[in-house]
């Protein structure tokens, strides 16, 4: 090593606008989320569920064919084909890549997005305040939206990772089996496959059904991860507020009978009635019935995310208060 | 494990072992070397020893003790006495402080040797009644008031609850904590807390208080109370073994130091003879006077003078191999010069120096 | 100028925690002392633009406090008193991320780190993880990330804190070399009279949010020709009861053989050193007792108590 490597040196050149720094934010946090064997468990777990979309048509069109082909003997008992194949291709419908198909991948891949977030939230978020790197971002020529934009930023990638990504994946796959799905808006009612729409407007109802989840998990992510910092008490927070809410809704309406505006305690219920509408489904035909109305529950999540706005405003304020 | 200071510097560890140091009140490199045998020339020697230790049975006795941690080793053949004053423990990170002060309080139990509280092993119950330990570390049952937590730590001490109330009244007074003890831990400042940690160590009016970084963190005014504080705890003839980093505040509280680098005490003993006995690092001494050019030719003509040389406010810069034959040499060329000085300094005899030059130039 | 303040005052509810804060220096090294509670830390906030005065106004380097901060900030490197570190992250990484931060497109980011990380000897340690650094390293590391923009200006609050001697020698060498050598207009915040000492050649000193005093070190410690400090080596009762006899008056004893004393007018320093020979004591150290930092510190808090 000479003298002269050791020696300090200036820096001259243009710096970036503090919008750049969103990025890096974003990427360091999920790169230390990237790095845990735990993450990628969790996510080869949620793609099961991926697979059983993705080829769980081929393994019904394949199986209605053998039954149709030749009676079924179990001991003496001859199973009635019919009933069988019949069974068989209503559930091939939900797996025909409809408006249905979505709604249960989102809804049961949501499932797991809940469950990963829960346990990730410390990682993402929850270390900057544990580790007090708050100043350390702060200090920096960026203001505390940037840093929470960040920080929501890296967790919609895990979102769209787990929900969005996939159901494009299934979108294409279908596209790629009828080329009509891809360019006919009306392809199911024309083939009696399925219900709702095709094409593009099947497309925005999948982007849009993923957007909200997005937008709204990582606000609310960000905000209860600042709150509790640790994996455990989050988990804990993220279970009271999405199951235990959404259990006494359920009990409220469905079994109690109360006024139907109490199932906006679920927020689950009010994200998934939001991506329906987005999948074009008709309000009536949402179960379990009956249901508030899409403004209702958006204006609820809107309300919810703007609570988390306001606390992560205050919660990254430079203030210590002062003992 | 190969001895640090034989390692770095070849030509000076023979010495260590067989010359003048050995007959000096301080181990100097070797742990295994008793410390303190010649009390006597301490005692005449200087008032700089005066609150460093005094004869009588040792309160903490360390005897060739070593201590691994696995592989690892903490602190290696270490033989220390202490009796009541202020001792300082300094060293680098990893020198085996912390081990030194966990095995006087008990909390290790050596894998060689022995370490005698009072002249009872110390991880047995009995010493530990003669033990006031305070941990670096910073961690507390943070929603407890202060004095809650200390009256826990009076209770545990085997205290009754009228006493530990009252005890623990008087050592929050004694640290100057009595008005702020009401609030939670939580919002206590760094100062704060190494208070209540200070507290609860004298709770039980112990003999020896094992301190480790005491100052850190402390602000100006807390860190003055502090020291005066400890000085008043050796005064009633406690014996305080104090680890820090900061030495200038070390060497405000005490100039009797134990040195430790590679989990050995490389010298232990008052400062200024430490310095001294350091001969192969001639001690810098800064001169000035209104006649400099005579202080200096009668300074050349010194032995033991090694060097010398004028700074550029004209000043001399001398270094001299034996410090009390040269000061000696000094006062007498001053009354027979008829020289006025104006300044005389010893640049490199603080604590730091002093550790540097142990250290083999680490530093 | 470096910073200029104008009646600044910062309430946070009731608590008004700076008062009418007023401060001209110029560009040099600042040292920013105080007790706890002081205001030191929402000064620091106010002065890198992250927290609004609640009355004043000010700039720091020529930036307005009243705005958003973004552009102040840009001519700050700070180094946080928190470790802030974000754990899994690699040396390197971690100061590139800073420059990114600080708005340097990420391959001259990450180029800059690695050169500002050699320069502090952290060239072995850049690709180890955070959380394996030791106290010396993570503060380097944390300078490094404050160097890496190549800053006017550096902000230090406790750069020593948990440092070894060696490690303290060694970060306040390197923060003298920024200031004195590379122009770094330096404010450094601590409890350690020392480094202020070391470092900085101006003070502020804060209590209770107001300014108790600012300026150059050298000026604003007084000068007391009458007294000396005296170190003693040898059985000093004797020499001080003679030196009482002569009319020089025993300040302070440090029970060490160290001495602080006042001598009549008309004093030769001779005769220190005559009485010292005489009583068979040797003068080690002869000084002048001018004030010095701390001596500053508790006089000018002591005053403003009253």
């Amino acid at each position: 090593m000479t003298v002269q490597l050791l020696h300090y040196r200036a820096w001259q050149g243009a710096f970036r606008r503090p919008s750049w720094g969103v990025w890096p934010i974003a990427r360091v946090a999920l790169g230390s989320l990237l790095r845990r064997r735990l993450f990628w468990l969790l996510y080869a777990a949620s793609l099961f569920l991926f697979l059983m979309f993705f080829f769980g048509g081929y393994l019904l069109d394949w199986a209605v064919t053998q039954v149709s082909q030749a009676p079924i003997k179990v001991g003496n008992v001859t199973l009635d084909t019919e009933r069988l194949v019949r069974s068989m291709r209503q559930t091939l419908q939900v797996l025909s890549g409809n408006q249905d198909t979505f709604a249960y991948f989102f809804n049961f891949q949501g499932t797991m997005v809940m469950i990963v977030l829960a346990l990730t939230g410390a990682v993402l978020v929850g270390n900057d305040f544990t580790f007090r790197s708050l100043p350390f971002y702060l200090s920096k020529p960026i203001n505390r939206w940037h840093y929470i934009l960040g920080k929501c930023l890296a967790v919609a990638v895990v979102v769209n990772l787990l929900t969005t990504l996939p159901a494009l994946g299934l979108y294409m796959q279908h596209g790629m089996d009828e080329w009509e799905y891809f360019t006919n808006v009306a392809y199911f009612e024309e083939s009696g496959m399925g219900r709702g729409p095709a094409s593009w407007v099947l497309l925005l109802g999948v982007l849009g059904f993923g957007t909200i989840l997005t937008v709204f998990l990582s606000v609310t992510l960000v905000a209860a991860a600042s709150w509790m910092r640790r994996t455990m008490p989050l988990v804990m927070v993220w279970c009271a507020v999405f199951l235990f809410l959404h259990m006494v809704a359920v009990i409220l309406v469905d079994g109690l009978r109360y006024n139907v505006h109490w199932r906006l305690l679920g927020l689950w219920n009010n994200l998934c009635l939001l991506g329906y509408a987005c999948l074009g489904f008709d309000h009536e035909t949402i179960w379990p019935a009956p249901q508030p109305s899409f403004l209702a529950a958006g204006i609820t999540l809107g309300g919810v995310m703007l609570l988390c706005l306001t606390y992560l405003n205050q919660r990254t304020r430079a203030v210590e208060i002062v003992r | 494990m190969p001895d640090l200071l034989e390692s770095t510097d070849p030509s000076r560890g023979d010495r260590a072992l067989e010359g003048p140091l050995v007959r000096a009140p301080l181990s100097l490199v070797n742990g295994a070397r008793i410390a303190n045998k010649s009390e006597s020339l301490e005692a005449k020697d200087s008032a700089a020893a005066e609150l460093g230790p005094k004869t009588g049975p040792p309160v903490l006795f360390f005897d060739r003790v070593s201590r691994w941690y696995g592989p690892v080793i903490g602190v290696n053949g270490v033989t220390l006495e202490l009796r009541s004053g202020i001792t300082g423990l300094v060293g680098h990170n990893g020198s085996g402080k912390s081990t030194l002060m966990r095995l006087a309080a008990g909390h290790l139990r050596p894998d060689l040797g022995a370490v005698l509280v009072e002249g009872r092993q110390a991880w047995t119950a009995e010493a530990k009644r003669h033990v006031g330990y305070c941990p670096e570390l910073d961690t507390y049952y943070e929603e407890m008031s202060g004095r809650r937590f200390i009256q826990c730590m009076a209770r545990l001490s085997g205290f009754s609850r009228a006493e530990a109330r009252s005890r623990g009244d008087e050592v929050l007074e004694l640290v100057g904590m009595a008005d702020r003890a009401q609030r939670p831990l939580a919002g206590y400042s760094k100062g704060m807390r190494q208070r209540i940690k200070l507290a609860q160590a004298l709770i039980h009016d112990p003999k020896l208080l094992l301190l480790d970084e005491p100052l850190s963190g402390i602000d100006p005014i807390g860190r003055r109370e502090s020291i005066q504080l400890f000085h008043k705890l050796a005064g009633r003839g406690k014996c305080l073994l104090i680890s820090s980093h900061e030495l200038e505040e070390l060497e405000k509280l005490t100039d009797h130091v134990a040195i430790m680098a590679a989990g050995r005490i490389a010298a232990v003993g008052p400062l200024t003879q430490i310095r001294d006995l350091l001969d192969d690092h001639p001690l810098s001494i800064r001169v000035a006077s209104d006649q400099n050019k005579v202080l200096a030719t009668a300074l050349l003509d010194c032995d033991d003078v090694v060097g010398l040389d004028r700074l550029p406010d004209d000043a001399l810069l001398v270094r001299a191999r034996n410090p009390r034959r040269f000061f000696q040499r000094l006062t007498e060329l001053v009354i027979s010069e008829h020289l006025e000085i104006s300044h005389l300094e010893s640049l490199d005899e603080s604590t730091h120096d002093v550790l540097g030059y142990l250290l083999g130039g680490k530093s | 100028m470096f910073i200029d303040l104008q009646g600044i005052s910062r309430f946070y509810g009731k608590h008004q925690a700076l008062r009418d804060v007023s401060l001209r220096l110029e560009k040099g090294r600042v040292g920013l002392l105080g007790p706890n509670g002081a205001g030191k830390s929402t000064l620091l906030k106010i002065l890198m633009g992250l927290l609004p005065p609640s009355s004043g106004t000010g700039t720091v380097l020529g930036h307005d406090l009243g705005g958003d901060g973004t552009l102040l900030r840009r001519s700050i490197g700070y180094l946080p008193e928190a470790d802030g570190l974000v754990p899994g992250m690699r040396g390197a990484d971690y100061v590139a991320l800073a420059g990114e931060l600080y708005g340097m497109p990420r391959k001259q980011a990450l180029r800059r780190a690695h050169e500002v990380l050699t320069y502090l000897d952290l060239g072995e340690a850049r690709y180890r993880r955070l959380e394996e650094y030791s106290t010396g390293m993570k503060q380097r590391l944390k300078l490094a990330q404050a160097l890496v923009h190549d800053p006017p200006a550096l902000f230090l609050d406790e750069p020593t804190g948990g440092l070894d001697p060696a490690g303290r020698r060694g970060m306040l060498e390197l923060l003298l070399t920024l200031g004195r050598e590379h122009g770094k207009a330096i404010l450094l915040s601590t409890h350690l009279l020392g480094d202020i000492d070391k470092v900085c050649d101006a003070v502020i000193i804060l209590h209770e949010g107001r300014v108790l005093c600012q300026g150059d070190v050298g000026t604003l410690c007084r000068r007391r020709q009458d007294r000396y400090r005296l170190q003693i080596q040898g059985e000093p009762n004797g020499f001080l009861e003679e030196l009482r006899i002569e009319g020089v008056e025993i300040l302070d004893d440090n029970g060490r053989g160290g001495f602080r004393v006042r001598v009549p007018a008309g004093w030769v320093t001779r005769a220190f050193f005559i009485l010292a020979d005489h009583h068979g004591v040797l003068v080690r150290g002869l000084e002048p007792d001018d004030e010095d930092l701390e001596e500053l510190f508790h006089r000018v808090i002591e005053e403003h108590q009253g």
